[in-house]
């Protein structure tokens, strides 16, 4: 039987649909108590991987286990990890109540839970009507409904904010976010850095089917330099003076700004003054993370991408 | 594995389909049970009328004693249970098709345990469309007919095993082709065009052909229909006297076991085809990626 751990491991994942490798040699873990999005371009791979981490999908090689088990290992699996996922449907027309019902008795819980988790996700004036009839939002809210039926431990999520208008996504994030303070995991899948930024805690950045990054999402953020746009009355001797004293990361932009990086604004301007160049504009560059995603995801920024993330010793619990 | 019966059983209960499948298979019985009796009945009429009775008399047989719509029944059971097995090739084409077969995955131990809860479930429900086809066949019948037209306690009771057989036998065909082709219309569509049309082209080019006439009863519908047939032949063999060589030929023709093995043996192989494709659909549904 599984550990109970609620801990997520993907290790050395790969998977290969005819000559198309849609995932390769994933690796990543997600721990309980926290919010960790899964992010990275569409046909990142993201979609297998879940689908593998949950048995719909067999690997080609690696592995993907949940409280220290694989999928069809964990005995129950409604009552351990529950799902959202954009394959999962609805009998058009069976009522949301009895769609409830019938896999409650699949996960062996009482029927009462069915009206329960719809009320927790604002659909129990709806119970009787046919989930057919369900706009985009409402079927959204059926399914994590139905992923939370068994009262599982750990929740994964691919691209749930699809549909979801603003009022839907702000309430999936309060609950998500109070699901994981309950010391419980969530992992929940984003094209969209942005979309989830407020959510999570932790990031998996995958591109082409490889693990970009993992750790918090602060980490993410310091990670990135400081970079200071100036617009100086003279480029070159700006530029000298700044390498003078020891700043080396400088880039003429083709507007004729200089972009510096490792430094701040003060020192930058302070620089220029004691070269007597004036300066017509200054500008800090806040860490941008949808830039970091994008630099991380993106093959045209293939120079500056850091290598794929390597396992860090002893990492694994 | 009760609380995957369980899902499984509220699956087919929670939608209209096994109603809407279950009125034109009571229609389908009655009516077969109707014309079987009104036939039955004029047939032998004719034949008790008195220039056909000296006319039998002198070939030594006793058609006033035949029981013409028991042919019928059998006919009728054939034709009702293709019904059930539409219910049953719905039980996965439907659920892929709706992807709730994703959610079924999510839920159950493994695709073993979710398949076996299906196939449990749909054996029952072969089984009540059974009993409702011979229940209306019989009603029909007894609108229709005198008692002498009817088989006995026991034949009823025979008549009753197979017709209910058949259907659980058609429902768990209809489950595996539908996991082996797991396209809703596509399924239903080949279905009963094999059963209608290809296989009964099929029986005839076969038998234009001169290949052996028994080579029928191997088929998925020449044995289906031989279970069901070959028992309604048999009653009416066991009450009819004397019946000429080359009529019984043409009896379990009309009964639709021509060229069918005894009734059990034509049982076992529909059984066979039948495991081959729940197997075959089995096979795919455990080893398939949900994408």
């Amino acid at each position: 039987m599984h550990d109970g751990s609620g801990l997520i491991a993907v290790q050395n994942l790969t998977k290969q649909f005819g000559s198309v490798t849609a995932v390769q040699n994933l690796s990543f873990t997600v721990s309980p108590g926290s919010v960790t999005g899964f992010l990275g371009p569409n046909g990142a791979g993201k979609t297998t991987t879940l689908r593998m981490l949950l048995g719909l999908v067999k690997p080609t090689s690696g592995t993907a286990t949940i409280n220290g088990r694989p999928f069809h290992q964990l005995g129950q699996p409604g009552r351990v990890v529950g799902a959202v996922l954009e394959a999962q449907g609805f009998h058009p027309n069976r009522t949301a109540r009895n769609h409830l019902r019938v896999y409650a008795a699949a996960i062996g819980v009482p029927d009462a839970q069915a009206d329960q988790v719809l009320g927790l996700v604002g659909l129990g004036t709806a119970a009787d009507r046919n989930v057919g009839g369900f706009s985009l939002g409402m079927k959204q809210r059926m399914a994590v409904a139905t992923a939370l039926l068994g009262d599982p431990q750990v929740l994964v999520l691919d691209e749930p904010a699809n549909g979801l208008d603003p009022e839907g996504i702000a309430w999936l994030r309060n609950f998500l976010q109070s699901f994981a303070r309950m010391g419980r995991t969530v992992l929940i899948s984003s094209h969209l850095l942005a979309e989830v930024e407020q959510t999570v805690d932790q990031v998996v950045i995958v591109s082409r089917g490889q693990t970009m990054y993992y750790g918090p999402l602060d980490h993410l953020r310091q990670q990135q330099q400081r970079r200071v746009f100036v617009q100086p009355s003279d480029v070159g001797a700006l530029a000298t003076a700044l390498r003078e004293a020891g700043v080396q990361a400088l880039e003429q932009l083709p507007d004729g700004r200089l972009a510096v990086s490792g430094v701040d604004a003060k020192q930058v301007a302070d620089t220029a003054l004691r070269a007597g160049v004036s300066i017509y504009g200054i500008q800090e560059e806040q860490a941008d993370l949808e830039q970091i995603f994008f630099r991380l995801t993106s093959g045209q920024f293939a120079g500056h991408a850091p290598a794929p993330y390597q396992q860090q010793q002893g990492g694994w619990a | 594995m009760g609380d995957l019966v369980q899902a499984e059983l509220r699956k087919t209960t929670t939608t209209t389909l096994w109603w809407a499948l279950l009125i034109p298979t009571v229609l389908v019985a009655l009516g077969g049970g109707l014309l079987s009796g009104l036939l039955g009945q004029s047939i032998v009429e004719v034949f008790s009328s008195s220039e056909a009775e000296q006319l039998s008399d002198a070939l030594g047989v006793t058609p006033d004693q035949w029981k013409f719509s028991l042919l019928g029944i059998g006919r009728t059971i054939n034709l009702a249970t293709m019904f059930p097995l539409i219910f049953g090739a719905m039980a996965v084409a439907g659920e892929v098709g709706t992807r709730t077969i994703t959610t079924t995955f999510l839920t159950a131990p493994s695709r073993v345990h979710a398949m076996a809860a299906k196939l449990m479930v749909y054996a029952l429900w072969g089984a009540i469309y059974g009993l409702a086809i011979i229940g209306f066949v019989a009603l029909g019948i007894v609108l229709t007919s005198n008692s002498g037209q009817m088989p006995d306690a026991g034949g009823w009771a025979m008549l009753a095993l197979v017709c209910v057989l058949s259907s659980i036998l058609m429902t768990m065909f209809g489950v595996g082709l539908g996991a082996l082709i797991p396209n809703s219309a596509g399924v239903v569509v080949l279905l009963i065009m094999y059963f209608l049309v290809i296989e009964n082209a099929l029986q005839l080019g076969l038998r234009i052909s001169g290949v052996p006439e028994t080579a029928v009863g191997f088929l998925p519908n020449g044995s289906v229909d031989g279970l069901t047939g070959s028992v309604a032949v048999d009653l009416f063999l066991a009450d009819a006297g004397v019946v000429p060589e080359e009529g019984v030929y043409w009896l379990r023709v009309v009964a639709g076991a021509g060229g069918a093995q005894a009734w059990w043996l034509s049982g076992l192989i529909f059984f066979a085809w039948v495991a081959a494709a729940f197997g075959g659909g089995w096979a795919r549904m455990t080893q398939k990626d949900i994408t």
